[in-house]
């Protein structure tokens, strides 16, 4: 951060970005990428199944597919996101894509490492970008929240706006040393929701009586969420910036002790204002008398 | 029957378990060596420290949960984190219920994880030669018979489990899974673990002193212990199966997984300290070693076929590592020099600050 960005007596205290292993579950994704296409490898080339597999040039490309479209659809439903899916999926119909456009269906068991390989690197370069383009800084007024790949975003959140700090560290983040921090701002910036839905239906009769019914719920929790631009996401030393922003917090939270000390002292200057008033008005009055004796005698 | 009464009633069901407490008793010690060398490369590694400690807790926490299913307590409360893990039963049960959970607790670490590798190799196509106990009908029911029976039987064990150990092919997805598992495991199998600070007392007779505990607190459960053990042992007798040598051997195959796991990942440990008192970058290079030689032998194996290539790749890329680590110690370190070689390099060094 320059200079010139900061306020009159502002002081930076620490400019921070996520630990590179803060967004495992993206990487995880690359990781299960050069598993999988160097386990389609060994079975194509090596282990005892190479024979079953080899009955037809592509036997290897559906099984390849298959296993990628089914991982992609249980990371799909674990994470609620199905994104996951249509990535996984865009990585088997382009893979295929390359293997009929080269014609390279032949030789499909040393392609589809390479290419798996290839897309894994990729994806850990974009994971890496993603990193990089967070941005976090903790000044003595405020937090800064920068990131952004093509469009840059910028939030700022003053201390005394924080009504709620949530703070979380998962296993990784407990192993390395760095936790997630999320800042709850009093008009509920910082705050998801999670919503579990249940339905059914009931049918009855075989013929001629029919008996349908149907029922339902949803229930929703608020629940501190964010996305990683405006979230101390993944920051390290975990423990270090938790105390200091909640130092901050603290810092700039009036408590009702004081709250009662500025009313009680904001009392005493109005009616020490008033009395400078009154004896102001009667010296006034004092000196009018005075001039108006003087004038007499 | 051989033997006399005494040595039949008395000391021949003794033989098995004594041998059970002797393999225990040798783990015991390994996990403390390792214990040893985490906390001396702790300052360096403090993930890797955090890691293992996260496995040993876990592994504490899931047997104490499995001691509170096994006595029907349930389980209200279940939480792991690096530093700490607590498991609360529904059910406060006392008595035997209250022992036999924390028996769990205490002995399970030692066995879980080599349970977890057994299951593995059993489900990873190896073939183990066990004897069962049709095949130790033979048996003499004394004291020696029985440690001799116990002792072929780790014996058949162990040769087919070392067959596989040492001819592990690193290239075969499952038994690469293996070898990560085992050193994984062989980490976290500790009853005790180094916690955020580390704790002088947490040691051997720490934990020692908690099975002490355990067994002087309650010590007519032990007393039932061992009359089951009798009983089972007098069983077999009667029918002449050796269920009793059959059922220890289980043990004794358990321990067995649990000490080459803890060796192997000992072993990793020591590199690591060992390493560290290398300066700078070079110190990757054994590392690097153990990839490099191991794929190079494998390759040329593939080209120029012979018997054994497996366990000959193993011991080129154990070997070389010893050796590329010697040879940094002794170029970058003081270390494995002769009073000469100190003095030279100290003349040196005086040279080389007066020349400065």
């Amino acid at each position: 951060m320059k200079d010139e960005d900061l306020l009159k007596d502002e002081k930076l205290e620490k400019v921070l970005s996520p630990h590179p292993l803060s967004f495992m579950k993206y990487q995880s994704l690359c990781i299960f990428l050069i598993v999988w296409g160097v386990l389609v490898f060994w079975l194509v080339t090596f282990s005892e199944y190479r024979g079953m597999i080899a009955i037809h040039e592509w036997t290897p490309i559906i099984l390849w597919g298959v296993v990628l479209i089914v991982a992609g659809i249980a990371a799909s439903l674990v994470a609620v996101r199905w994104s996951i899916f249509f990535l996984y999926l865009g990585i088997f119909l382009g893979g295929v894509g390359l293997m009929l456009w080269q014609n390279w269906i032949s030789t499909a068991g040393s392609f589809i490492p390479v290419y798996m390989i290839a897309m894994s690197i990729l994806g850990f370069l974009l994971v890496e970008w993603y990193r990089r383009s967070h941005k976090y800084i903790i000044s003595n007024q405020r937090l800064i929240f920068k990131g952004g790949i093509t469009t840059k975003e910028e939030r700022t959140l003053r201390y005394d706006k924080i009504s709620d700090l949530n703070a979380k560290q998962g296993i990784i983040g407990q192993i390395f040393g760095f936790g997630t921090i999320i800042p709850i701002s009093q008009s509920g910036f910082g705050l998801g929701s999670d919503k579990a839905e249940a339905g059914g239906g009931i049918m009855l009769g075989e013929k001629k009586a029919k008996l349908f019914g149907f029922f339902g719920g949803g229930k929703e929790v608020q629940t501190p969420r964010t996305r990683s631009y405006y979230e101390l996401h993944g920051v390290y030393p975990y423990k270090e910036v938790k105390k200091l922003v909640e130092q901050m917090v603290q810092g700039s939270v009036i408590t009702p002790y004081q709250k009662e000390q500025v009313a009680f002292q904001k009392e005493q200057v109005d009616i020490q204002k008033q009395m400078r008033d009154l004896l102001k008005m009667q010296s006034e009055s004092k000196g009018d008398a005075k001039e108006e004796g003087s004038e007499e005698t | 029957m051989e033997g006399s009464p005494i040595d039949i009633v008395i000391f021949a069901p003794l033989a098995v378990i004594l041998g059970v407490l002797l393999f225990w008793f040798i783990q015991l010690l390994i996990i403390e060596f390792e214990k040893y060398l985490l906390s001396k490369i702790r300052q360096n590694h403090e993930p890797l420290c955090r890691f293992t400690n996260f496995l040993g807790i876990l592994f504490q926490s899931v047997c104490h949960a499995l001691g509170y299913t096994v006595t029907k307590s349930g389980i209200s409360d279940f939480y792991i984190s690096v530093n700490y893990g607590r498991v609360a039963p529904k059910r406060k049960k006392t008595g035997i219920f209250e022992w036999i959970s924390n028996s769990f607790l205490f002995i399970g670490p030692f066995f879980l994880p080599a349970i977890l590798l057994l299951i593995f190799l059993f489900f990873s196509k190896v073939t183990f030669e066990v004897m069962t106990p049709s095949q130790l009908l033979e048996v003499k029911y004394t004291f020696g018979g029985q440690i001799n029976t116990f002792g072929s039987s780790l014996y058949s064990f162990s040769t087919s489990f070392f067959h596989f150990f040492l001819n592990i092919d690193l290239f075969h997805p499952g038994q690469f899974g293996f070898m990560l598992l085992l050193i994984f495991l062989g980490m976290g199998m500790r009853p005790s673990y180094i916690g955020e600070k580390k704790h002088e007392k947490v040691d051997m007779f720490y934990d020692l002193k908690n099975i002490w505990s355990l067994i002087r607190h309650k010590p007519m459960y032990i007393l039932l212990l061992f009359l089951i053990s009798y009983n089972l042992f007098y069983i077999s007798l009667i029918f002449n199966q050796n269920w009793y040598v059959a059922l220890f051997s289980i043990f004794g195959w358990l321990s067995i997984i649990a000490i080459v796991s803890l060796i192997v990942s000992t072993m990793i440990l020591l590199l690591i300290k060992t390493t560290d008192e290398i300066p700078g970058k070079i110190k990757l290079l054994p590392y690097l070693a153990l990839s490099i030689f191991y794929v190079l032998m494998r390759a040329i194996f593939f080209y120029y076929p012979v018997e054994n290539s497996n366990m000959i790749s193993l011991a080129v890329m154990i070997i070389s590592t010893i050796l590329i680590t010697y040879l940094l110690l002794r170029l970058k370190t003081n270390k494995f020099k002769s009073k000469r070689d100190i003095k030279s390099i100290k003349k040196k060094g005086k040279g080389g600050t007066d020349e400065g």
